[in-house]
C-alpha cells in the first residue's frame, strides 16, 4: 500500500517534510508554549481573563507578532500530529485522501478564524 | 485484507517494549491538547468574532470543573514538551540515543522532569482554584 505510492517514496517525499516539520516546529514550540502558558495561566490566570485584558495586552504589536507565529506553529503541528494518529488507523488511500482534505479544511478555517481576531483585536461591545 | 483497526489497537494495548508508554502518552496527550487548542482558538476569537459571547465564555473558565481540567492539561502540555523534544533531539542529532539502554534512562528523566516542571502549576493554579474557583483564602 504505502511501498507501492510513488508520492512516499523518495526524500523529497511530502512525508519526508510532514516529518521534519513536526520535529523542527517542536523546537519553536517549546519556549513559545512556556512563555505563552507562564504570563497567561500562571501570571495571569484563566480566570482574569477579559475584553479589556485582551485589549490591553494586543495594544502591543509584539504580542500579536507573537501570538501569530503561535498559532501558526502550534495548530499546524497539531494538525500533522492528528494525521499521523489518523493514519494508523485509517489505511485504504480513498479515505486517506478524503482525511488530508478533511484536515487541509479544518486547518484553514481555525487558523482563518484565530488569525482574524488577532489581526482584527477585540472589538468592544456597544 | 486483514482487520488493520484491531492490529492497531492491538499494538497499543500490547507492550512493546521501552518506550511504549512513553509513545502512547506522546499520543494521548497531543490529542488533548489538540482539542484544548482548537476550543483555545475558538473561544479566544470570540473577541473578534462575538465579544459579548467572550464575557460569557470567561465565566465558565472560572468553573471549578475547567479549571481542574486546565492543571490535567498543564501537565499533558508539559509531558508533550519534554518527551518531544526527546524525541526531535534523537531524532536530528543522535539517533544512537534510540538505543535501548539510552532510551531506558532517558525515559525516567523525561517523566521526572515532567512532574518538577508541572509543579508550580500544580501550585499556582490550585491555588487560584480554591481561592476564585471555591471560596477558600477569603475568595469569593
Amino acid at each position: 500500500m504505502i511501498a507501492d505510492n510513488p508520492r512516499v517514496q523518495g526524500s523529497r517525499s511530502i512525508e519526508t517534510y510532514s516529518w521534519k516539520w513536526m520535529r523542527l516546529s517542536a523546537f519553536f514550540l517549546i519556549p513559545l508554549v512556556w512563555f505563552h502558558s507562564i504570563i497567561q495561566a500562571l501570571i495571569t490566570g484563566g480566570g482574569n481573563l477579559s475584553l479589556e485584558y485582551v485589549q490591553t495586552r494586543w495594544m502591543f504589536l509584539g504580542w500579536r507578532i507573537y501570538d501569530i507565529f503561535l498559532l501558526a506553529f502550534a495548530f499546524s503541528h497539531g494538525i500533522s500530529g492528528l494525521r499521523q494518529v489518523l493514519f494508523d488507523f485509517i489505511k485504504s488511500a480513498h479515505w486517506r485522501s478524503v482525511t488530508n482534505w478533511a484536515l487541509l479544511a479544518f486547518w484553514l478555517l481555525i487558523t482563518f478564524i484565530g488569525a482574524i481576531a488577532i489581526i482584527g483585536g477585540v472589538r468592544m461591545p456597544g | 485484507m486483514p482487520d488493520n483497526t484491531t492490529t492497531t489497537i492491538k499494538g497499543y494495548i500490547k507492550y512493546r517494549g521501552q518506550g511504549h508508554y512513553a509513545f502512547l502518552m506522546h499520543r494521548i496527550s497531543g490529542l488533548a491538547t489538540f482539542v484544548f487548542l482548537t476550543l483555545h482558538i475558538a473561544t479566544t476569537s470570540t473577541v473578534f468574532l462575538a465579544p459579548s459571547m467572550y464575557e460569557m465564555l470567561v465565566r465558565v473558565f472560572r468553573n471549578p470543573v475547567v479549571m481542574v481540567g486546565e492543571i490535567i492539561m498543564a501537565f499533558f502540555v508539559v509531558y508533550h514538551g519534554v518527551n518531544g523534544f526527546r524525541i526531535a533531539y534523537n531524532d536530528l542529532f543522535h539517533n544512537e540515543l534510540w538505543a535501548k539502554a539510552s532510551t531506558r534512562s532517558a525515559l525516567g528523566y523525561v517523566f521526572i522532569t515532567a512532574f518538577v516542571l508541572w509543579l508550580p502549576a500544580i501550585c499556582i493554579m490550585g491555588y487560584n482554584l480554591l481561592k476564585s474557583g471555591l471560596g477558600f483564602f477569603g475568595g469569593e
